[in-house]
């Protein structure tokens, strides 16, 4: 734990502080690379961007995952269609995100399937261009990538909770939406944070998606390091990526403040 | 004259005809290739204390769910105060339902879960806190109010989910073995709290469970079933006293059960044979039981007697095998000559004269053997 996690943390945060203008050990330790940073409006509106990115894919996969979640423990009566099913969602999660990620490329293109079928369909005329190579293909294949993390947890939650709470909750009087609402949502809460702890950490780091479905034409915090990296600036590499896990841990912070993770499970 | 006669004529049957809080017509519930309640009809009159008792997989559970509208028969009508509710969901229904494992919302205090069902009304919330706070203090919980279920006895728990319960003031409370779940020290205060709850509140109570002695303390009406289907309903005499059905004679506990043919169908009494001897007994109204036919019939241990007189017209040998002292009672258990158990209980006052390992000569009167309905099982 302490080898393979604090030490290179603490190298990062220790490279990130190197002033001068020599890239040694010896190197004055000073706030200046973040000083630079701060001071770049590009860079903030990166910040900005990659936030709210992060918050829309949050909305997008926290709603869809619940669904599918519901839909799947709720729903599925027979244990064979719902295993099915649950394998179905995730033997995808069995391949490396770079690969998940360029599979897309052949849906999102102009020519790719999406278009095909949208014009085949005649629901639009000439292909959408803006699906490959845009924000909105970027948002669309990490929806996809991501929606299993968000529901993952909460198909745990659902489990848990005992058919007769929602029953009892029924008999005295509570609609099926109210009994949603009152019972079964507030139960399945911390999986759905947990779920959304996953999805922003996830997407905060996720680099490959953005590359490659985006075109290197859009970036976010995660592929500003990468540039940095492959430009031999360390130190403004080490600053953002300093700065990305600080985001992460305030990220976590919150989630943990809002429900108690390691009381998950214990509670009946 | 006249005038006095229309009036004479119709209205009085209609006030005096005991309102039904529940009908039953004929219910059935099937899961795939098993029948869980197969034509089961009872009606529950205001007020009354109905026990649904039962082996396991008797469909009396069933029974309650299909009342609660938490399942829905495939046949048959459910009338609730009078109003068909078969199709209704159960959040329609004027019931309240009391879970085996009491179900308290683990995310709610004791306050908020208790006021519930009065939010589910929409009633004002000044009006659910004072009501809340009255009902707590009534079940003796007031200082549970600000807990949650994780932090509760058993008992604690049993307290508050059956004043969620019975907040709303329901016309039936459906509760589901609810004190299976308790230590057995508690059960009989409880049960004495809730029969005393009913009765002062007149909410009809229909209450599911496998142990007699609760069925039969608490009943106004017990109902046996088996194999999901009514054996007997009847109030706990009559079905200590007179079990309908070879099944309830071996349920219930205390009665001696024989299996035999009916040798002479006379006028006054029956002669039915069995691989213990040959026995007397009354004909069962309206049921003709003629020569040959296998029949079934049962005697209590408490009208056995070793002090036999002229009247005791059914005899039977038999070893004694134990002797259980219970202060009130002494049972002695024999073993009949089929390599049945024969049981024989004693006032406990009287002295004790049988020891285990003596043969004694038997007795009862043929008016306290009870022929039994339907093929013997």
């Amino acid at each position: 734990m302490l080898g393979v996690v604090v030490v290179p943390i603490v190298l990062l945060a220790w490279v990130s502080l190197w002033g001068g203008r020599a890239f040694s050990t010896a190197s004055p330790l000073t706030f200046d690379n973040y000083a630079r940073f701060f001071a770049n409006q590009t860079y903030l509106k990166l910040a900005g961007s990659t936030i709210l990115h992060t918050a829309i894919l949050m909305v997008v996969t926290g709603v869809l995952g619940y669904c599918i979640a519901y839909f799947l423990t709720m729903k599925v009566r027979s244990p064979g269609w719902r295993l099915a099913l649950f394998l179905a969602f995730i033997v995808p999660f069995w391949t490396s995100t770079l690969i998940r990620a360029i599979a897309w490329v052949p849906f999102l293109g102009v020519n790719g399937v999406i278009n095909q079928a949208l014009m085949s369909i005649g629901a639009t005329r000439s292909p959408i261009e803006a699906f490959l190579y845009s924000v909105t293909g970027i948002t669309m294949a990490q929806v996809s990538l991501y929606t299993m993390m968000a529901a993952g947890p909460v198909v745990y939650m659902l489990n848990s909770i005992a058919p007769q709470l929602r029953e009892a909750a029924m008999t005295l009087k509570a609609t099926p939406f109210t009994v949603f609402r009152r019972v079964t949502l507030p139960l399945t809460l911390p999986g759905v944070v947990i779920g959304q702890v996953l999805v922003f950490l996830n997407v905060m780091a996720d680099f490959a998606t953005v590359a490659t479905i985006g075109g290197n034409k859009h970036a976010l915090l995660s592929n500003l390091v990468l540039l940095f990296y492959e430009s031999s600036q360390i130190r403004a590499a080490s600053v953002v990526a300093v700065l990305l896990m600080i985001c992460m841990l305030v990220g976590v912070v919150i989630a943990l403040r809002v429900v108690d993770i390691r009381r998950l499970g214990v509670e009946r | 004259m006249d005038t006095l006669a229309p009036a004479l004529a119709h209205p009085p049957q209609l006030t005096a005809r005991p309102q039904l809080d529940l009908e039953l017509r004929s219910i059935r519930k099937r899961f795939g290739d098993f029948t869980a309640i197969d034509g089961v009809s009872l009606k529950v009159e205001k007020g009354q204390f109905v026990c649904l008792l039962g082996p396991s997989g008797c469909g009396k559970t069933t029974t309650l769910r299909c009342i609660a509208g938490l399942e829905e028969p495939d046949d048959g009508d459910i009338l609730i105060g009078g109003k068909e509710a078969t199709k209704e969901p159960p959040w329609e229904r004027d019931i309240a339902m009391m879970f085996q494992d009491f179900a308290l919302f683990p995310h709610m205090t004791v306050a908020k879960q208790v006021g519930f069902g009065l939010e589910m009304l929409k009633k004002p919330k000044a009006e659910i806190k004072s009501r809340v706070a009255q009902v707590l203090a009534s079940f003796e919980i007031a200082q549970l109010a600000d807990r949650k279920p994780g932090s509760l006895s058993g008992g604690q728990r049993q307290r508050v989910a059956l004043a969620r319960a019975m907040i709303t003031e329901p016309r039936l409370l459906l509760l589901d073995e609810p004190i299976g779940a308790l230590d057995y020290s508690l059960r009989e205060t409880v049960m004495l709290e809730l029969k005393s709850l009913q009765q002062r509140t007149g909410i009809s109570f229909i209450w599911v469970t496998h142990d007699q002695n609760e069925a039969f303390s608490l009943g106004d009406l017990v109902v046996v079933m088996n194999h999901a289907r009514i054996e007997q309903q009847g109030s706990p005499e009559e079905i200590l006293r007179r079990p309908a059905t070879a099944f309830v004679a071996s349920f219930v506990q205390g009665n001696n059960l024989f299996r035999g043919r009916v040798a002479e169908a006379s006028e006054g009494l029956l002669k039915v044979e069995t691989a213990v001897g040959t026995f007397l007994m009354p004909h069962l109204a309206g049921v003709v039981a003629p020569s040959g036919s296998a029949v079934s019939f049962s005697v209590r241990a408490e009208q056995i007697t070793d002090t036999l007189g002229y009247r005791h017209l059914n005899r039977l040998s038999a070893r004694c095998t134990a002797v259980e002292y219970f202060g009130s009672v002494r049972r002695h258990v024999f073993e009949r000559a089929d390599g049945e158990v024969l049981k024989y209980d004693q006032f406990g006052a009287h002295s004790a004269r049988i020891v285990p390992g003596q043969i004694v000569e038997l007795g009862w009167q043929a008016e306290d053997t009870v022929l039994h309905s339907g093929k013997p099982a």
